[in-house]
Order: C-alpha cells, then sequence, then structure tokens
C-alpha cells in the first residue's frame, strides 16, 4: 500500500538553513558586541539572550516531552509528526551550548548571585542560599541538560534503528521508557524553569512555576509543529503522507494547550489574588502597572480567548492554511508571554531597580529572538534533513497515513 | 407483501466498501430519505449519502455562552444587588473569584446541551423502529451492513426502488414493514 517514495525533506529546508544561519549569525554578533559595551548593556544582551533561550530551548523541550506523550498514547498525529519532534528534540544539543552565555555571565542578571542591598531580601536570600548559590545552580543545569539529553538520544536511537531494522520491539521499548521518563521530564522542567526563570526575581515562589512551563513549552512546540507540518503538506514527499484530519487532531491538541496555559496560568493568580499576601502579590501588581498591565490584558484577549474561540471551529482545524496562521499568531503570543514573565524582573546594574514597560524594552528584545532563533532553525533544518520525514518502519505509519485520507 | 404499510426497502451488504459504493449510487440516483446502517462508524458515508453536519456544535456552543452568562449573572446578582457583603476586604464585584463558578456553569450548560442535544436531534429514546422487522437486521451490530430507501422519499416506488436496489449487487433485499 505504502508508496515506495523517498521521504527526504524538500530542497528548500537547504536554502532555509542558510538564511537562519545568516540571521542567526548577524544576530549573535550584534548582541556581543552590545555587550562588550557597557555593563548595563551586557545585562541586557544577556537578558535578552535569555528571553530568546526560553522561547526557542522550550520548542527542544516541549517537543521532547511531546514525543514521550505521543509513545504513551500513540495516535495517527504522533507518526506523522515524530521526525519533525525528533529533530527539534536533537536541537536540545544546540540549546545545551546557547545557554553557556548564560552560565558564565550569571552574576549580570541573576540578583541572588550578589549579596543583598535591604534587610528583607537579605533574609529571604540565607533562608534560601543553600539551596540557591552558584555552584549548586550551575550543577543542576548541567544535570536537566544532561538527562533531557539522555532522554532525547534513547528516543533518537531506538526511531533509528527501527527505520534501519524494522523492529516493531522497539516501539515497546519506547513506551516503557516514556512512562517513567515522564515524570523525571516534569519534574526536571519545574525545577529547570525555576532556576532559569523564577530566580530573575528573588523574592517570588510559586509551586505550579513549572507547569506553566510545561504547558507553555508544550503549546509552542505545537504550534511550531503544526506550522512546519502545513508547509511541509503542500509540498513532495509530505502531500502524500498528511491529511487534513491529522490537522484536525493536532488542531485539538492545540486548542488543549491554548485552554491548559490559561487554567494554569489564572489558578496561579486566583491563588496569590485571594491569598492576598504581600510576599506573592506584588509579583502580579508589577505586571498590572506601569505598562506591563498591557501586556497583561493582551495575553488575557489574544494569547487566550480569540485563539480559543477561532480553534472551536472545525473547518478552522481542517484547512492547513488556517490552522498554520493561527500557529505562527500563538507562536508569537508566546513571546508576549515570556517578555511577561522575565522583563518585570529586577535589574542587577540597577541595584535590583524594576522598570516601566517602555524603559525595559530594548532593541536587544527584538535581535535576540532572532539571533537565538536563526542558530537554532538553522541546526533545527541540518537535523531534519538528516532522516526520513516519517518513521518508515513504523508498524502504525500505514493506518496513521490512512486516518489523515479519510474524510 | 402482506397488507401492512411499507416503510421502505433496505439491501444487505458484506464490506464496509459495497456499503459506500451503493450508498453513492443511491445518491446519484436522486434518493434523499435514505440512511445506511454499520456495525462500526464509517467516516465516507456521511458524504456519500450525502448527510448534512449535524447543527448539534452551534448548539452546545451556545449553551456554553449562556451557562457563562447565567453564571456570571447569580454571582453578580447575588453579591451586589441581593446581598451585598465584604468578603476579605474585597469589591462586591469581584471578577477573578466569579470565574471558576462561571467556567464551571458553563461547562455544565455545554454538557448538557451536548447530551439532551444529541438526544434531541437523533429522536431518542426511540421504543420502536421498522427496520427491526427484518429479522436479518440484528446483524446490522455485527458484520452486516445495510442500506435504507424508505418509502416517504419523492422518488419512491416500489417496483422501480427495488429492481434499482437489486442492481447494486446486494447479499439480499427486504422490503421494510411498518
Amino acid at each position: 500500500m505504502t508508496p515506495q517514495i523517498s521521504y527526504e525533506a524538500p530542497k528548500e529546508i537547504g536554502k532555509f538553513k542558510q538564511i537562519a544561519l545568516g540571521v542567526g549569525g548577524l544576530g549573535t554578533v550584534a548582541l556581543i558586541i552590545a555587550a562588550l559595551i557597557s555593563e548595563q548593556m551586557r545585562e541586557q544582551a544577556l537578558r535578552s539572550w535569555l528571553f530568546g533561550f526560553i522561547f526557542w530551548a522550550g520548542i527542544s523541550i516541549g517537543s521532547l516531552g511531546i514525543l514521550l506523550l505521543q509513545y504513551l498514547t500513540g495516535g495517527a498525529w504522533g507518526v506523522v509528526t515524530r521526525r519533525i519532534l525528533e529533530a527539534s528534540s536533537r536541537t536540545l544539543v544546540l540549546a545545551a551550548i546557547m545557554f553557556l552565555p548564560i552560565v558564565f555571565g550569571a552574576t549580570f542578571i541573576y540578583e541572588w548571585t550578589h549579596p543583598a542591598k535591604d534587610e528583607t531580601l537579605k533574609r529571604i536570600l540565607e533562608h534560601r542560599a543553600p539551596y540557591l548559590n552558584l555552584p549548586s545552580w550551575i550543577l543542576r543545569t548541567v544535570v536537566y541538560f544532561g538527562l533531557l539529553l539522555l532522554m532525547v538520544y534513547l528516543l533518537n536511537k531506538w526511531s533509528k534503528q527501527m527505520d534501519e531494522t524494522g523492529d516493531w520491539q522497539l516501539l515497546k521499548k519506547a513506551s516503557q521508557f516514556s512512562g517513567p521518563a515522564m515524570v523525571f521530564y516534569v519534574l526536571l522542567v519545574t525545577f529547570a524553569s525555576i532556576d532559569w526563570v523564577l530566580t530573575l526575581d528573588p523574592h517570588f515562589y510559586s509551586t505550579i512555576w513549572g507547569f506553566l512551563f510545561l504547558a507553555g513549552w508544550g503549546l509552542s512546540s505545537y504550534a511550531f509543529t503544526i506550522l512546519l507540518l502545513a508547509w511541509l503538506s503542500y509540498r513532495e514527499p509530505m502531500n502524500q503522507v498528511v491529511g487534513r484530519r491529522h490537522f484536525h487532531d493536532l488542531g485539538k491538541l492545540l486548542l488543549a494547550f491554548v485552554m491548559l496555559w490559561a487554567y494554569l496560568n489564572f489558578s496561579q493568580f486566583l491563588i496569590i489574588w485571594s491569598g492576598n499576601i504581600p510576599e506573592e502579590t506584588f509579583w502580579y501588581l508589577e505586571r498590572m502597572e506601569s505598562g506591563w498591565g498591557a501586556i497583561g490584558i493582551i495575553l488575557i484577549t489574544l494569547h487566550f480567548a480569540f485563539p480559543f474561540v477561532v480553534l472551536l471551529s472545525r473547518d478552522v482545524k481542517r484547512n492547513p492554511k488556517w490552522i498554520a496562521s493561527m500557529a505562527i499568531f500563538i507562536l508569537l503570543m508566546r513571546f508576549f508571554d515570556y517578555y511577561y514573565t522575565i522583563g518585570p524582573a529586577p535589574r542587577v546594574s540597577l541595584h535590583g531597580a524594576k522598570l516601566m514597560l517602555m524603559e525595559s524594552l530594548s532593541w536587544m528584545d527584538f535581535v535576540a529572538p532572532f539571533a537565538v532563533g536563526g542558530l537554532w532553525l538553522w541546526y533545527f533544518f541540518g537535523e531534519l534533513q538528516k532522516r526520513p520525514l516519517v518513521p518508515i518502519n513504523d508498524p502504525f505509519l500505514e493506518p496513521a497515513i490512512e486516518h489523515g485520507r479519510a474524510h | 407483501m402482506s397488507g401492512k404499510k411499507l416503510y421502505g426497502i433496505m439491501a444487505e451488504f458484506d464490506t464496509p466498501t459495497e456499503l459506500v459504493d451503493a450508498a453513492r449510487k443511491v445518491r446519484e440516483a436522486g434518493y434523499t430519505k435514505t440512511d445506511a446502517f454499520s456495525p462500526f462508524p464509517i467516516h465516507e458515508i456521511d458524504e456519500a449519502l450525502g448527510i448534512r453536519r449535524s447543527i448539534l456544535p452551534f448548539l452546545v456552543f451556545g449553551g456554553g455562552v449562556l451557562g457563562l452568562l447565567l453564571g456570571l449573572g447569580l454571582q453578580y446578582y447575588t453579591h451586589v444587588i441581593d446581598y451585598p457583603i465584604i468578603v476579605g476586604g474585597r469589591p462586591h464585584f469581584s471578577l477573578p473569584a466569579f470565574v471558576p463558578p462561571a467556567y464551571e456553569l458553563t461547562i455544565l450548560l455545554a454538557a448538557f446541551t451536548a447530551v439532551f442535544g444529541m438526544l434531541f436531534l437523533n429522536g431518542l429514546p426511540m421504543p420502536y423502529h421498522p427496520v427491526f422487522n427484518v429479522p436479518r437486521f440484528a446483524l446490522a451490530s455485527r458484520d452486516k451492513f445495510f442500506l435504507l430507501i424508505e418509502s416517504k422519499d419523492p422518488k419512491f416506488n416500489y417496483e422501480e426502488t427495488r429492481k434499482f436496489m437489486e442492481s447494486l449487487n446486494p447479499q439480499e433485499v427486504f422490503d421494510v414493514e411498518e
């Protein structure tokens, strides 16, 4: 039944690779130059780099999570997207390298790396010091990347072996691995997102924080995968594989993640709002004034309400062009969400002062997503070219293709 | 035919493919009051028989919106108009606190609309249906596929329709009595 065609990536991917490398390289050079000018510029460059990193590394980490999820649940959508997800997950290697500037520049952006200026903060930091100190933070980061990369390595290895040998037992192995791995994955994302992002604000704490990132990274990974799959679906060889029902299924998952993201964010807000304790409320108060509130409104209306209502429609989910447009829009909104999280955090070079939205915005915040993204995409496209675009010996490939063709 | 009124003519098929092919021909022949029966869902059959999409999703959306407004309205009325009490120093109209109940009511009414709307649109519960007068129809929930043309169909003509059904290569053709 399966037509004997080669599942190589379309030629344009090679061109994209070049463009991505050019954009990423230029952006990175611009940021490096800026970082050398002054201490304040260096902090800004590193913060912007972190902003870009959280978005793009999030797609790598989120894709790993979706891979684990897919091995546990099965489903046609997972078979046709697996190679895209795998390529994203393998790009975590580059993401780990791109985190090095943050490690070496940690003292420029994380206030807790310095002795506290005021009495309250001093007490908080002393209390947290056994956990939150630079050596153990670096050690933990190494562990996060180590374990995540181990999962990436194993899943990719088995998938490749199955292409070569056609041994269906490997699929069982991957599912059995994915159960326990999922538990560790959730813990790793929780700790990593707290260490990398939440501690920008050394006062704050939130136990739901990790889940905000699980949902957010999962959402951007789905959006990115749908976008790429839609593009591929108009070209050889994926036009033989992908059908409207695949987009329908992926669209439902996109909708589910939009709702999950909103649900978890509202949960954090409602609990802090109800508790009404100054140690927590300041985090939202700062994000409601000085211009930051505007981003909050944008997130509620355009990151949640608008995609939610549009994605309810079956016709939107089944049309590759419409669902891809929605995916682009959601990816754009993800930037707003990360900026809302990172932007208002205190500045080390200003002795812990916090800036208004307009003061905080820097040209580097616009350059960094392109710099990190260009390099990320360059590596990603290279990985995508390395393997057939579908798992050719997966026992579920044929039913998955049939599923997409059906009405 | 034994004096009883005729409900329709039914044909039995062995495979879903034959059923879908036959359904296409039935539609092309211009019949509209038709139905197909299968032990499992066949996605092509909707399109083959020209069955239009259900309006249920829109009803469910309406039910959800109604639930949302009802939830917000209920809380606004009780907290602001009918019995205003200050709780935890917050304003009477505290939207964040109103969200969970409003959300629950949205889900509740949307779910009710889905379940009861589905029953209503399908004409359920239906204690009697003439198709069960054909003894072999019991196999529709096992391994046989059936296609029905109702006698209410404007194009229905006993001799012609029966001949047409036989031309579709079915296993057997039955008269279905009311």
